[in-house]
């Protein structure tokens, strides 16, 4: 299992990069555009919570719907479609040969994106499920399941076309992430949306579902960024890479049985819950491993990109040792049902995978493109107001639940005072949403402008000096 | 890792050993849970909502109410659910078995709704009452204004029509989604007790142990 990471030598453009164009374009354009709807979106969801009047005089923007929008927009929007991108282009390359079902991927990202806005009209219309993370109306869910299959085709095809026998870290968390979301989705679409289970069976299927999404197909999509990012950029090896299948294999027959821990307390067979707490305790060992395989990302100096890689894992880490802490039967009876279950879900999303994302996008667009990014002032103050938008959003959630929590725990504190203690700190997540944001649109600008400028040189000149197109730190 | 059939088969079992038990093994486990014949009364319980109720539940599922009330009360121990007056016994699956869609919650930036028509019977708000309040909204509650239409009165009141308290030469007419809705929240009560719920023995399969 053991073998080097490809090194810095390797040619910087090739025909690999070519034949992914098309696809990567339509997947990181729409990313991008989703990730800017999706964090308006969040930003209005986030307003309500402390302003209840904001936009409620319509029907299409209450709260409820503005949530299940903002959640759909960034999940299956963004991170799925930026995800894919990542998973492809490392696939491709890790793979050594150029993209097998370029044009079958593309199709498939129009669909998916296609599909994914009638979906998220059909939620503001009315139509949401209900069900967090799966939130889409049914009539649009089986052909995002064919979308994704088309697209997650050409990273199939790349890894079984692999001109190495040995594979690395980063092709196992794609390749997991591409096979299990059609499985989960597709199970999850049947039992709750089209043969619906009985009574409370639905909530456990729902939290099965939910935490396969995001522990085995978003977090793969980040941590094969940051498995590849690390050596490739810093020119050193993994720490302690022995241990690195350890943690896919952990995390793959383990994560997937942590979503019991939402359930503690509820209205569902105990063992459910129990083994929920028993697979967050072990994921542990996953977490700390990933920790020391690629904590020379907080120490590799000069690159913008291993610090949005490093914040990423920071947040990864973090929400797994949070994780844990709540699912302690004693936290999870006072924290449960408290902003503090919405602060690890942003940390997770909005912070581990987001980051590593961001970081994966910033080096791959100009060897796609054959082009240097136009700005990298932009791209520092991306990093600087997404970093500070994390703080305060998590932060400001964190106080939050912790506040309304111990109010919860008072039976004679009203609903009415919680909403007032809560309310300054509702604020700051809405300033770290506000900030979120600006950072985004600071992508989404140098992204437009990477693609409209005429390259000044050809790439293989550019690319003799790879370092010219790194993102230089300061 | 350089065998591709081997890698696949350990992805297809780390996810079919997770699906076979929470999803198939459930299912055995409880999904052929039914209501409760309670020899005594000589009903069955829960009982099955009415349609006006059922339909309710569409419009709290639209509006996306759950986004901030749950619909289960945990145990006295556990959490201040009783004290704060939820609910004398904690859910159980059997309360969930007539409902089309389950939406348990899980954010309470308001109170856990399982009870919460026999705490406005007990408190004796009726539907008008509770439409005046959706349409009104109080503390961290939005208001749901656009549910009716509120115009003056001109000549005899409609039928049915709502008045707002201080705005006397004003009538408040609630859709039908409203009615629904307010029928949907006033028939939410699980109280009755089943053997798994009986206190103080332990709870049965289907329900959180003791």
């Amino acid at each position: 299992m053991t073998e080097v990471p490809p090194t810095a030598a390797q040619p910087e453009v090739s025909g690999i990069d070519a034949s992914a164009r098309v696809p990567l374009l339509l997947l990181l354009g729409s990313a991008i555009l989703w990730l800017i709807a999706g964090g308006v979106l969040a930003l209005v969801a986030s307003i309500q919570l402390h302003t209840p009047e904001f936009l409620g005089g319509c029907a299409w923007f209450t709260y409820g719907r503005m949530q299940a929008a903002q959640e759909t927009a960034l999940v299956y929007g963004w991170a799925v479609n930026a995800g894919l991108a990542v998973a492809l282009w490392l696939l491709a390359r890790l793979g050594g040969g150029p993209m097998r079902g370029a044009g079958l991927a593309a199709v498939g990202a129009a669909f998916w994106n296609l599909a994914l806005t009638l979906g998220i009209a059909g939620i503001f219309a009315g139509d949401m499920t209900g069900f967090a993370f799966l939130q889409m109306p049914a009539y649009v869910q089986p052909a995002m399941l064919v979308a994704y299959a088309a697209i997650a085709a050409a990273g199939v095809l790349a890894w079984t076309g692999r001109r190495t026998a040995f594979t690395y870290a980063t092709q196992w968390y794609a390749v997991a992430a591409l096979f299990i979301f059609p499985w989960v989705f597709s199970v999850a679409q049947v039992l709750l949306l089209f043969v619906p289970v009985h009574g409370t069976l639905q909530s456990v299927v729902a939290a099965w579902f939910g935490q396969n999404l995001t522990a085995l197909v978003l977090a793969p999509f980040a941590l094969a960024a940051a498995y590849y990012l690390l050596p490739k950029i810093s020119g050193r090896v993994i720490g302690h890479y022995d241990y690195a299948g350890h943690a896919f294999w952990v995390l793959l027959f383990v994560g997937g049985w942590a979503g019991g821990r939402h359930l503690i307390g509820g209205p569902v067979p105990a063992w459910i819950a129990t083994t929920g707490i028993v697979a967050t305790m072990l994921l542990l060992f996953h977490f700390t491993v990933v920790a020391i395989n690629l904590a020379g990302v907080f120490t590799a100096r000069g690159s913008t990109v291993l610090r949005f890689a490093a914040l990423g894992l920071a947040a990864y880490v973090l929400g797994g040792l949070l994780d844990a802490i709540t699912a302690a039967r004693s936290m999870a009876k006072l924290v449960q049902f408290t902003y503090i279950s919405s602060a690890q879900a942003q940390l997770l999303l909005g912070g581990a995978v987001t980051f590593a994302i961001f970081g994966a996008i910033y080096y791959l667009a100009p060897r796609l493109f054959g082009k240097p990014w136009p700005s990298s002032a932009l791209i520092r103050a991306h990093f600087g107001a997404a970093a500070l938008g994390l703080v305060l959003n998590v932060g400001g959630l964190l106080v939050a639940g912790w506040i309304q929590a111990g109010d919860l725990a008072q039976p004679a504190v009203a609903f009415t005072a919680i909403a007032a203690d809560t309310r300054p700190w509702l604020f700051a997540a809405t300033a770290g949403q506000m900030l979120a944001l600006l950072g985004a649109l600071a992508l989404a600008v140098n992204f437009a402008r990477l693609l409209l400028v005429r390259a000044k040189q050809p790439a293989e000149t550019l690319f003799r000096a790879p370092a010219a197109l790194e993102v230089p730190a300061s | 890792m350089k065998s591709s059939p081997l890698f696949f088969f350990c992805l297809f079992a780390a996810l079919g050993i997770s699906l076979s038990v929470f999803v198939f093994g459930t299912n055995a486990q409880y999904g052929g849970l039914g209501p409760f014949a309670d020899e005594n009364e000589g009903a069955t319980f829960p009982q099955q909502p009415l349609g006006l109720a059922a339909r309710g539940l569409l419009v709290y599922q639209d509006l996306g109410c759950a986004a901030c009330h749950t619909q289960q009360v945990r145990r006295a121990d556990f959490g201040t659910d009783k004290e704060r007056g939820w609910g004398e016994r904690q859910s159980v699956a059997r309360d969930y078995v007539y409902d089309d869609r389950v939406l348990l919650g899980d954010l309470r930036a308001g109170p856990d709704l399982t009870n919460f028509g026999q705490r406005a019977a007990n408190r004796g708000q009726d539907a008008a009452q509770l439409m005046v309040f959706l349409h009104n909204g109080q503390g961290a509650m939005p208001a749901y204004p656009f549910l009716f239409s509120k115009h003056k009165i001109v000549g005899q009141p409609i039928p049915g029509a709502l008045t707002l308290p201080g705005r006397p030469s004003y009538e408040l007419v609630p859709t039908p989604r409203v009615q629904a809705l307010a029928a949907y929240l006033l028939s939410l009560k699980s109280d009755h007790d089943y053997p798994e719920t009986a206190r103080p023995q332990p709870a049965a399969p289907g329900g959180e142990k003791k």
